[in-house]
């Protein structure tokens, strides 16, 4: 049994030419004038109608993300999209992997808008929770050096907002509020599902294991996603349970076709753009200073410092960077993984990079269709639900 | 000129500095660039003085305490250095980031600083002119920012960028990223605090510097009382590395001129 999860980049795929010659990076200093809101408007549209399909055809959950100021994905606001979803989707939880929360100066913010979320979706909500990558610190002037405390210290004051009657006074290194006290309160109780998406340091690892937080290995090679896996349920081990498949997540870009053949040529260069274009990005821009710790940066020495960037289709898909191939091949590999990692979610997507409308929307459908009935309970029980959701109630 | 490398705990903080030479103490503030190291134009300054050259907390072997925040902690952290050296009162000379220290230390403490040389100093902000920004840039192109005739940077660091130079450049990066990403290389406060400054200061500016340009020199000259600045031709960033000889001219003579002189009434 595993949930499967529409994940959207909303990428900007209309890069000029001159790109791979002319541009160092698609992030930080790639200018705006190459972003036209008039495509854009066509763009957003386009994308939140996918992940409206992706419900209709059977996908468990919607998942958005939150990146700023690059080409790569064009939601600064992953709630602005969850709010977008609320209204037009009765079913699937709306997952936000998830909101940057030492970015935000102040994280009452992000409590109160989730909360807001979760009211109006009667509970669907699933706050996944991340420190952002490097190149944001440099885009919106958040120093790299707090990032780790930052995050640890947000996560705090909003789960206690969740949790803790208001008002109450949070005196922190980094944040001070003498009455918090949101208003609305969470409808999911205790509180929504938190989510750490993560490519994971050890010590990030076992906080959220600690806590029974899913973590969700995203866009790394498998042998980096199984060692992160293992480093995660030694750590619930650790702390004295055994990590259920539902706090297993792996996200992976993935494409389907009808055979392997036409799935590898339909899929490849989209795959590449996610890879070498959408993820160009230099190491002082990957990397600023303090946002790693220096046993990370050793360890990413020895590796040879290579990045998803520099390798070919064929090493992407070989390395597991990329799920891509018939049905049938897309359905044995799951099996596997599914087995070999303990796996209970899936986060997969369909709009990759510069991936035209009609690959897209043929890559969901044949999933939905073909892929994910494998992996479905045999005898569903009739409520899915999370705890505390209702149904929504129309009024039209 | 001998000099000798000492580990000091200052107030419980291991803190490493160079020294050597004899005559009246010289606190040698180093650059966010190459610390631990003795140049040429130490040995050259050990000659009239007793130089004490240590690194910044977080930079070179000294250590960087968890509550290292501002470049406040740096202050008074060389304050209880003095102490621990039982040097009341020492002419101080800092260069870009240990430039900026200097400034804050005579600010702060106007009777420990016998007299003020700024070399390149970070700490000021002149609108409209830019300030390279070190942190997003790789460090070649760094490099060839602070000079004035680029192929000379192989004197600051080592050419060899393995694993442990990495490391250890990018420690002292957080470091400095802990003590200045935002605001950037300056203190929106010190402009106006600079008229606290009681020592005589010469200001010492590469006529290129296209790391931190000329006008921040300019401010600084204009902002502290009496001070003078000494442009140094053909020059970027670091005089002391670039012009060796104009450098330690001008700052031989000013740390040297008798006090009562006319130049500093």
């Amino acid at each position: 049994m595993i949930e499967f999860y529409y994940f959207h980049l909303m990428p900007w795929p209309h890069l000029p030419d001159d790109f791979d010659r002319q541009h160092p990076s698609s992030w930080v200093t790639f200018s705006n004038r190459h972003y036209d809101p008039q495509r854009g408007h066509d763009l957003y549209n386009e994308y939140l109608d996918e992940m409206e399909l992706a419900e209709k055809l059977g996908f468990d959950g919607l998942g958005v993300n939150e990146h700023h100021q690059n080409a790569y994905g064009t939601m600064p606001s992953p709630n602005l999209m969850a709010a977008a979803l609320v209204r037009r989707t009765s079913r699937a939880k709306i997952a936000i992997l998830g909101n940057a929360i030492p970015l935000r100066d102040h994280p009452l913010r992000v409590a109160e808008e989730v909360a807001m979320l979760d009211v109006m979706s009667g509970g669907r909500i699933i706050s996944g929770f991340v420190r952002g990558i490097g190149c944001e610190y440099i885009s919106l002037g958040i120093n790299p050096t707090y990032s780790r405390e930052r995050f640890y210290e947000a996560h705090d004051l909003i789960l206690r907002a969740w949790t803790e009657p208001g008002p109450f006074s949070f005196e922190g290194r980094h944040y001070q509020v003498r009455y918090a006290n949101i208003w609305p309160r969470p409808l999911q109780q205790p509180h929504p599902p938190i989510w750490l998406p993560s490519q994971g340091s050890t010590e990030t690892i076992r906080w959220g294991a600690q806590r029974r937080y899913p973590f969700v290995s995203v866009f790394t090679s498998y042998a980096q996603t199984k060692r992160l896996i293992e480093e995660y349920k030694d750590a619930a081990e650790a702390a004295g349970y055994q990590a259920p498949a539902q706090q297993i997540g792996f996200a992976v870009p993935t494409y389907v076709a009808e055979t392997d053949a036409q799935a590898r040529a339909e899929a490849k260069p989209h795959m590449l753009w996610l890879y070498r274009r959408g993820l160009k990005i230099p190491p002082n821009f990957l990397l600023p200073p303090g946002y790693i710790t220096e046993d990370s940066l050793r360890k990413f020495l020895a590796a040879g410092l290579r990045t998803p960037s520099d390798l070919s289709f064929e090493e992407l898909e070989a390395g597991g960077y990329v799920l891509v191939g018939s049905t049938k091949t897309v359905v044995d590999r799951l099996k596997e993984i599914e087995k070999d990692l303990g796996l209970g979610l899936f986060i997969g997507g369909g709009r990759i990079g510069d991936m035209p409308k009609d690959k897209a929307l043929k890559n969901m459908e044949l999933f939905a269709r073909e892929v994910i009935p494998h992996f479905r309970d045999p005898a569903p029980t009739a409520n899915k639900q999370g705890s505390g959701a209702v149904k929504r109630k129309r009024v039209d | 000129m001998p000099h000798r490398s000492e580990m000091l705990s200052i107030a419980g903080v291991q803190t490493h500095v160079l020294r050597g030479g004899r005559g009246a103490p010289l606190l040698v503030l180093p650059p966010e660039f190459a610390a631990n190291r003795w140049f040429p134009y130490h040995d050259a300054l050990a000659a009239r003085f007793q130089v004490f050259a240590p690194d910044h907390l977080g930079f070179g072997n000294s250590e960087r305490p968890d509550w290292l925040e501002g470049i406040d902690d740096q202050v008074l952290h060389y304050v209880d250095l003095l102490d621990t050296l039982g040097l009341e009162r020492v002419a101080v000379m800092g260069l870009s980031l240990g430039g900026w220290i200097a400034a804050e230390l005579a600010v702060a403490y106007p009777q420990r600083v016998e007299r003020l040389v700024l070399v390149g100093a970070a700490g000021l902000k002149v609108d409209g002119v830019p300030r390279f920004d070190v942190f997003t840039h790789p460090i070649e192109e760094t490099l060839q920012t602070l000079f004035h005739d680029q192929d000379r940077w192989v004197q600051l660091v080592s050419t060899d960028l393995g694993p442990e130079v990495i490391l250890r450049a990018y420690h002292e990066s957080a470091t400095l990223a802990r003590l200045t990403w935002n605001p950037y290389m300056y203190n929106p406060e010190l402009e106006r605090r600079l008229r606290r400054v009681k020592a005589p200061t010469l200001v010492v500016w590469g006529d290129d510097d296209r790391f931190l340009p000329l006008p921040h020199g300019e401010a600084y000259a204009r902002s502290i009382p009496g001070a003078r600045l000494q442009v140094i031709a053909q020059c970027g960033h670091f005089p002391p590395f670039e012009q060796t000889d104009a450098f330690l001219r001008c700052v031989t003579e000013f740390l040297l001129a008798d006090s009562d002189g006319a130049e500093h009434p």
